[in-house]
């Protein structure tokens, strides 16, 4: 990795979350033409994000869905209508 | 490539998503009004709403399902105590996230034992690169294949299990729960900079685990 690599390394996410200006986005974009490491690296990190957010997503329990209410309307069930 | 990551090209894709947010605003906002007049309807409604992401967040922060339901019920009963209160200076379901991540925060540093670690960006420099061969699988690379999918599943929560807690707070908030970075900083009380440094090192973490972990199970 060399020095131009490690500069864009740094900001990668940035540009994932398009959260860079215009200009950085167009160097990094000339640099990714050009270099199989920072593309495999972007990639990499892209799936690690993707894969994460498609695995992460769990039903709330039944059971607590329940108790959780009751415990809500004993709290919170004499407010005034 | 050809993924250009420039901000016009957020603002010209974000219209829909805009609006979006601000139907779902709007739809908060008539909730906590009649909750404040006494709706149970509309308290029901705030939880129906809000208890799933809520209750993954706790989940993926707090490891265990049990800390998670705690986590939940302390969110919501803190709310609604609180909510005559709310002014609506910024969203519910942000001001329930902030309410979620300091209870978690607080379950933490009741645990003794739990070193809260730095993750150094220079572990990742030197593996940067193509030459390092991670290799991160997809989701829906062998759909039938549900025990390959639930060893995957167990992968990704032990990963994401060993960041330490202020990078998985922010890799929670920003990847999986959908939130900004100026929203971030404002839930966990942080500046935007520090969101961007501990999301980039929390996915550099996750990538390194995932891969050397897939291919541990791999191996078998």
């Amino acid at each position: 990795m060399n020095e131009e690599c490690l500069q864009y390394f740094h900001r990668i996410s940035e540009y994932i979350d398009r959260e860079l200006d215009d200009a950085i986005c167009r160097k990094i974009d000339a640099h990714l033409k050009e270099c199989p490491e920072c593309r495999e690296c972007l990639n990499s990190l892209r799936k690690t994000i993707e894969l994460c957010r498609q695995a992460s997503e769990e039903a709330v329990p039944e059971g607590f869905r329940k108790r959780l209410r009751a415990v809500l309307k004993e709290c919170f069930g004499a407010q005034p209508t | 490539m050809g993924a250009s990551g420039s901000k016009g090209g957020r603002a010209r894709d974000g219209e829909g998503a805009i609006t979006d947010r601000n139907a779902e605003k709007d739809l908060d906002q008539q909730l906590i009004a009649r909750f404040k007049a006494g709706s149970m309807e509309a308290m029901e409604e705030i939880v129906r709403r809000y208890e799933r992401p809520l209750f993954n967040f706790g989940l993926k922060i707090c490891g265990q399902s049990q800390d998670a339901e705690d986590v939940i019920q302390e969110t919501f009963l803190n709310a609604f105590r609180y909510l005559n209160g709310f002014r609506g200076e910024t969203k519910l379901k942000n001001w329930l996230f902030k309410i979620a991540s300091r209870t978690c925060l607080r379950k933490r540093r009741k645990r003794k034992g739990e070193p809260e670690e730095e993750v150094p960006l220079e572990d990742f420099e030197l593996d940067a690169g193509a030459n390092s061969g991670y290799e991160i699988p997809s989701w829906s690379d062998d759909p039938s294949g549900q025990l390959l999918r639930a060893e995957l599943k167990r992968i990704i929560d032990l990963s994401i299990q060993s960041l330490p807690q202020k990078y998985r707070l922010v890799f929670n908030l920003r990847d999986l729960q959908g939130f900004n970075t100026q929203e971030t900083a404002e839930i966990l009380e942080i500046s935007p900079e520090a969101v961007k440094t501990r999301l980039h090192r929390a996915r550099l973490f996750l990538r390194k685990k995932i891969s050397a972990l897939y291919r541990e199970a791999r191996a078998k």
